[in-house]
């Protein structure tokens, strides 16, 4: 092992090629002093910084320097590499961290070795649940966690088992619902792909609890690799005596089995799921009665999302007081959020509850791509509203999000900068919804369809004032009268970016503008005459023909032509095409 | 019993009772589109949404069931206007074409919208691209009228296992066809018509023929000649206010006499001759053993469709006779023709029936041109004579009773219960059991086959033998006894069952197709009674004693199973494809 | 293999870790869309060639989708690190310098502080 090794990164948007520069100062300020001996200097991709100049980290301590000048080389070698002194002024603060928990073993192990899921603790939940623990001793410990459903009901997950082991019936069962749906979250599927025996674990240990010798993981069928994954490992539980008959030898027997989903997003709402399990069309039913209670072919059912079922296991190994330390308030323990949008980190990171967006959003997403500011953060996928950039301090928490007008959901959390236009982002939701919509309840079947259509003619320049209080009315009714969740849920985005962002709908409707660009309908090229040397380079690459005329006369666009694809303004040289 | 309130007001109902239900005790009417009496709740709608106090989101009525304590307000601003808001999107989607539509004036859309007082068209239309599907001639689909309600596939699937109609697509695409978009008549359907009895729009409805029986009736050179069937009579009083299940067979006969037809005939009468030959067809099984047992009615003609379709096997089982429909139809153009010197070209022969199939039964083989012509003309519906009558220019209500012509209109009480699930069962059996002991069965009601109940059976004592019968209506039932049937013939020994009245439709003819809308269990009883006090009110209660059906065979038909009624009132059946490619 | 019974499965939960030195792939589904299968071939490849003794294996998803494909090392010797958007050609350079050389790769790694320190 080196003595030391340091990390440099010139991390702020306006030279990224600066890094090389500084690692050769570096370097050579190391060499003068003496100090190269032992210590392994190298530039890096990614340093967990942004925006903060260069930074450098000398491992194996740790210590982090942020906005590092040419003349604090010489200063961090000779006091911290070789006294290991640290710099006040300089030293970061420290980043937020994530909280490992769902996706404790994912990167970490083979999710094809169970050797490697025991190393790392795995099935110690599922022994002392067997062998140390009640089944009501078990919902206690649940309870005493505060496990709340991850898949975006947050419903307590002890209640629900409560209810199903109070329930009668001659058998139960337990669903895994892995039929995430949400555009941009993928959480489930990584937790399913890097760590399918969490998942496993945790469904042998609810049946425990509420009395399920039978558990189902309805997984959709566009996630081929979590399929086979799951299936590995239910083969390999199997051989090892972790399913099936006399688990380890106790008196509990449980197996699973997999069913596939066929591309209905309806399908993940938990009455709309059991039709497709008993093989009936995806429809939802009215609730009451709730599936723990009235279920799979009629039997208690509990359904539980992925996310939350692979929090069970090291709940019960050490304990729910363990789980309930972290977090905050009624949301407790941790939550996996997948990352996307205008974010330079797009990825899934799993925090603490009570972290606040902020945090999520600059310190391990990077802030921005573009290095524009944030306009807003969507969270909980197309049930989902807006967070906007004056309530990004907000401690993301169930109660918050709803406060706010939004949900957690799965975890989908979408950046969206200055370029984003809230219109066109509702109008994909929205789009969703109605794409997935069921078809059987009228509010949402017809509502989304009506909704769409204000929004489409909104974002073409066809609104009108009244568009705004029959967006209100249609919402209301889909909200209240809707059968099942998407229906419900469907005008968030709606109803969220109406009360943020109205002014962005007004201007829409009543300027016919979009200032951002992204409403296509909305946007105008047009050539500006004064710039214009008459080149014809926009008539030749104009792929629409819509630019008449000759270098004589002079080129003008047709707008009754114009696709907007932006070919000419990309190709003048002049700067001569305004897009307005 | 569980308590609750509704609008402040307390009520007390059984656990199990609907919001919508126990509202209803307490005179508080909850607005409904989707729900049908009759049927189970599809929740679909969304109009029947109340607040219940704790609860965020609004509970539909139709399917939730009261809780202790649940305080419920069923009308308050924000309800109504949710409500109302549900509503004009449903009309969005609805062309407007009342006035020239077939449910005009009795459709559950056109009611709730004018309760509703709409007035404006609050959402821009959207209407779907779906073309008409009359291919059945029986059964006219209208999926752009489709209110997605799910009543009909509920029926088609559930109640009777035919599996013709079902939801295609999903969102605002959804429709509701046969699989595959085909032809509904390339599908499984019987034409049954309980989609269309049950439909709250035009989007189902019955194939309107009135039109050519106006023409007849004004063609001089045409004799026309119109029976009644059982399950009419007691019907009919429902589109001209009479109380739920009056049998205005007399009324009827008038009617039909100012309408111009020249004979009034009875279907009772068909329906008599009809169990002369089925007994006679039953001893020769039962007693003699030629042929095989049970003997399976098959005088529904949505049940024959279903059997050659789905149960093919079972072709042998059935009773080879004609239905009553299709008997005087055969009769009114061969011995009415003859007795009366009219020759069968001219004769013009209209059915009325509670029953939409009867419209593909008169063209169903050759064997329906018996006489040598088509047997009957048109069958119409209940439904279709309701409208004729009140374009007639006769004022029903008043009418004084008139009896039906002579030769094919007289019948006994055994041949009007024909209409009711278990009557023709009842029917047959008087007559059987003379066929078998030369005396009068005593105890004519058989009380375990009458009522509701899906599957009946019972055992009777006919010469010392017992005799097993059973009786099932709605199509959902006859999987259970024809399981049954296949078991015993595969276990060897008895058969389990000698005798089985299958009718389609719930309740029997009564609860038809083509009946008036607006059927439940308690107007399915109502009928019933109709015809039952018919019987009993009858004079003569055999068919085998009534002078009309002596008169026939004696002059005409011989005997029963005779040269003539094997070429006249007997068919064959044969296996038919599920889906016709 | 014999099913396991509560002492067995104690033993195994137990059991010390395997040492040795280790490269992990990560091969979900955001890995493998980003070509996380040619550097598992590779460095399979490569650690025969050189005969290093380095456990190559696969993992799932570490997170950091943005920089797919991920790899991590652990050789003993050298510090803990996790490579990322790694190539065909990086793949080879991690096993020729980072394993074999022991020298860090340079420009590829991602270290985001504590998150990444074990």
């Amino acid at each position: 092992m080196p003595d030391k090794t340091i990390l440099l990164k010139y991390t702020s948007q306006d030279a990224p090629a600066r890094t090389k520069e500084f690692l050769g100062l570096f370097t050579a300020a190391l060499r003068e002093l003496d100090a190269l001996e032992g210590v392994n200097i190298t530039g890096v991709e990614d340093i967990g910084l942004y925006d903060d100049g260069l930074v450098v980290r000398i491992l194996p301590e740790g210590i982090t320097y942020r906005n590092v000048q040419e003349g604090d080389i010489r200063r961090i070698i000779e006091l911290t590499v070789k006294k290991g002194q640290i710099i006040k002024e300089l030293l970061a603060k420290p980043a937020a961290k994530e909280t490992r928990v769902a996706l404790r073993n994912c990167g970490a192990i083979d999710p094809d070795r169970i050797e490697d899921y025991i190393a790392a603790g795995g099935y110690a939940g599922l022994k002392r649940a067997l062998f140390e623990l009640k089944p009501d001793d078990i919902i206690a410990e649940v309870m005493k966690a505060g496990l709340r459903g991850r898949g975006g009901g947050g419903f307590p997950t002890a209640n629900k088992w409560q209810l199903a082991r109070k329930a009668q019936g001659a058998r139960k069962f337990i669903i895994c619902n892995a039929d995430e749906g949400d555009p941009g979250a993928y959480m489930d599927r990584s937790i399913l792909e890097g760590d399918p025996h969490s998942v496993l674990e945790g469904m042998i240990i609810a049946g425990l609890a509420f009395g399920a010798s039978q558990g189902i993981f309805y997984v959709r069928a566009e996630y081929p690799l979590a399929v086979e994954r799951v299936e590995k490992a239910i083969a390999a539980a199997r051989e090892y005596g972790l399913l099936g008959e006399r688990i380890l030898g106790g008196a509990f027997s449980f197996d699973v089995d997999i069913r596939l989903g066929a591309g209905a997003f309806v399908c993940g709402e938990e009455t709309a799921l059991l039709a497709s399990v008993e093989g009936r069309r995806g429809y939802p039913r009215p609730r009451p009665p709730y599936p723990t209670d009235h279920g799979l072919w009629g039997y208690p059912t509990v359904i539980n999302n992925v996310e939350t079922l692979a929090n069970v296991p090291p709940i019960i190994a050490k304990g729910g007081g363990w789980f309930a330390s972290m977090g905050s308030g009624k949301s407790t323990g941790t939550k996996v959020f997948a990352l996307t949008g205008k974010v330079r980190n797009s990825g899934l990171v799993e925090v603490e509850m009570g972290v606040p967006i902020r945090d999520i959003v600059y310190s391990l997403g990077g802030g921005t791509l573009s290095g524009k500011a944030v306009k807003a953060v969507q969270t909980g996928g197309p049930s989902g509203g807006v967070i906007p950039k004056e309530h990004l301090d907000t401690p993301i928490t169930y109660e918050n999000l709803a406060q706010l007008g939004s949900i957690m959901g799965s975890g989908g959390m979408i950046v969206l900068d200055e370029d984003d236009c809230v219109v066109d982002i509702c109008k994909f939701y929205l789009k969703f919804c109605v794409d997935e919509s069921c078809g059987k309840c009228a509010p949402c079947r017809i509502g989304g369809f009506q909704m769409l259509e204000i929004l489409e003619r909104i974002s073409e320049g066809k609104g009108v004032p009244e568009d705004l209080p029959k967006l209100h009315e249609i919402a209301t009714a889909m909200q209240k009268a809707s059968l099942c969740g998407l229906g419900q849920s469907a005008p968030n985005p709606v109803l969220s970016t109406l009360r943020y962002f109205e002014d962005e709908y007004k201007e829409h409707i009543v300027s016919r503008r979009c200032l951002t660009g992204k409403c296509k309908g909305l946007l105008v090229y047009a050539i500006n005459q004064e710039k214009c040397k008459r080149c014809k380079m926009c008539q030749n690459n104009c792929p629409a023909g819509a630019i008449p005329g000759d270098r004589e006369k002079g080129f003008v666009i047709d707008a009754s032509k114009c696709i907007k694809c932006g070919r000419c303004a990309e190709v003048c040289k002049f700067g001569a095409v305004d897009r307005r | 019993m569980i308590k609750a309130t509704i609008n402040g007001i307390a009520v007390e109902v059984p656990e199990g009772t609907s919001i919508l239900d126990a509202a209803g005790k307490v005179h508080v009417k909850i607005p409904t589109l989707c729900k049908h009496k009759d049927l189970e709740a599809s929740a679909a709608c969304g109009i029947c949404i109340v607040k219940v106090k704790g609860w965020s989101k609004m509970l539909r009525a139709c399917c939730t069931p009261v809780e202790n304590g649940m305080d419920i307000t069923t009308h308050d601003p924000e309800i109504v206007k949710i409500r109302r808001t549900v509503l004009e999107l449903i009309l969005s989607t609805h062309p407007n074409e009342c006035l020239t539509c077939g449910r005009n004036n009795d459709c559950e859309l056109q009611k709730i919208a004018a309760d509703f007082g709409i007035r404006e068209e609050e959402f821009p239309k959207h209407l779907r691209d779906i073309k008409q599907d009359a291919s059945t001639k029986t059964i006219v689909l209208s999926p752009q009228k489709c209110i997605l309600c799910g009543r009909c596939v509920n029926v088609c699937q559930e109640h009777q296992n035919v599996w013709a109609l079902s939801f295609l697509d999903r969102g605002i695409k959804t429709r509701i066809s046969p699989a595959g978009d085909i032809k509904l008549s390339d599908s499984p359907c019987i034409r049954c018509g309980q989609c269309s009895n049950h439909c709250p729009t035009g989007a189902i409805c019955e194939h309107d023929e009135t039109a050519p029986v106006w023409d007849a009736l004004r063609n001089p050179k045409k004799h026309c000649v119109v029976q009644i069937a059982p399950a009419v009579r007691v019907a009919i009083g429902e589109a001209f206010g009479f109380p739920l299940g009056a049998n205005l067979t007399g009324k009827l006969v008038a009617a039909l006499h100012r309408l111009g037809f020249h004979a009034v005939f009875d279907t009772s009468f068909g329906a008599d001759i009809t169990v002369m030959e089925e007994a006679s067809e039953f001893v020769r099984r039962f007693r003699d053993g030629e042929g095989k047992l049970p003997l399976i009615t098959s005088c529904c003609p949505a049940w024959v469709d279903f059997l050659e379709k789905s149960h093919p096997d079972m072709i042998p089982y059935f009773s080879s006779c004609k239905s009553p429909h299709q008997i005087v139809g055969v009769l009114s153009k061969t011995y009415y023709a003859k007795k009366r010197g009219i020759d069968p070209a001219d004769i013009f022969v209209t059915s009325i029936m509670p029953c939409t199939a009867k419209k593909h039964e008169i063209g169903r083989s050759d064997e329906m041109f018996a006489s040598g012509h088509q047997d009957i003309d048109i069958s119409l519906t209940t439904r279709e004579l309701a409208r004729m009558l009140k374009q007639s220019g006769v004022d029903f209500a008043s009418l004084p009773d008139e009896q039906p012509d002579d030769l094919l209109g007289q019948y006994s009480g055994a041949g009007v219960i024909f209409g009711n699930t278990g009557g023709v069962m009842e029917a047959a059996v008087r007559t059987a059991y003379n066929f078998v002991t030369g005396e009068d069965m005593g105890k004519l009601e058989i009380a375990d086959i009458r009522g509701l109940e899906g599957v009946k059976e019972a055992k009777l004592e006919v010469g010392g033998e017992i005799v097993r019968i059973a009786v099932a209506h709605g199509l959902k039932n006859v999987e259970y006894l024809l399981e049954k049937v296949r078991a015993g013939v595969k276990g060897g020994g008895e058969p389990p069952y000698h005798f089985i009245e299958v009718m389609a439709c719930a309740g029997g003819c009564i609860g038809g197709g083509g009946q008036p809308y607006g059927v439940t269990d308690e107007l399915r009883r109502k009928r019933m009674r109709g015809l039952y006090s018919e019987d009993e009110a009858n004079a003569i209660r055999y068919s085998y004693k009534h002078p009309a059906v002596e008169r026939i065979y004696k002059e005409f038909l011989g005997k029963p199973l005779g040269k003539t009624s094997e070429e006249l009132l007997h068919t064959e059946y044969r296996a038919r494809p599920l889906y016709v490619k | 293999m014999p099913k396991l019974d509560k002492a067995a499965l104690e033993k195994m939960l137990s059991a010390r870790p395997a040492g040795g030195d280790w490269i992990k792939v990560g091969m979900s589904t955001c890995g493998l869309a980003a070509g996380a299968q040619e550097v598992y071939d590779t460095l399979v490849a490569e650690a025969k060639l050189l005969n290093a003794a380095v456990r190559v294996e696969k993992c799932g998803c570490l997170g950091m989708c943005y920089a797919e494909p991920l790899v991590e090392v652990c050789v003993s010797g050298m510090p803990r690190v996790i490579y990322g958007k790694v190539d065909k050609a990086a793949a080879m350079r991690i096993m020729e310098r980072h394993v074999a050389a022991h020298e860090l790769v340079d420009g590829h790694i991602i270290h985001r502080g504590e998150r990444d320190a074990r």
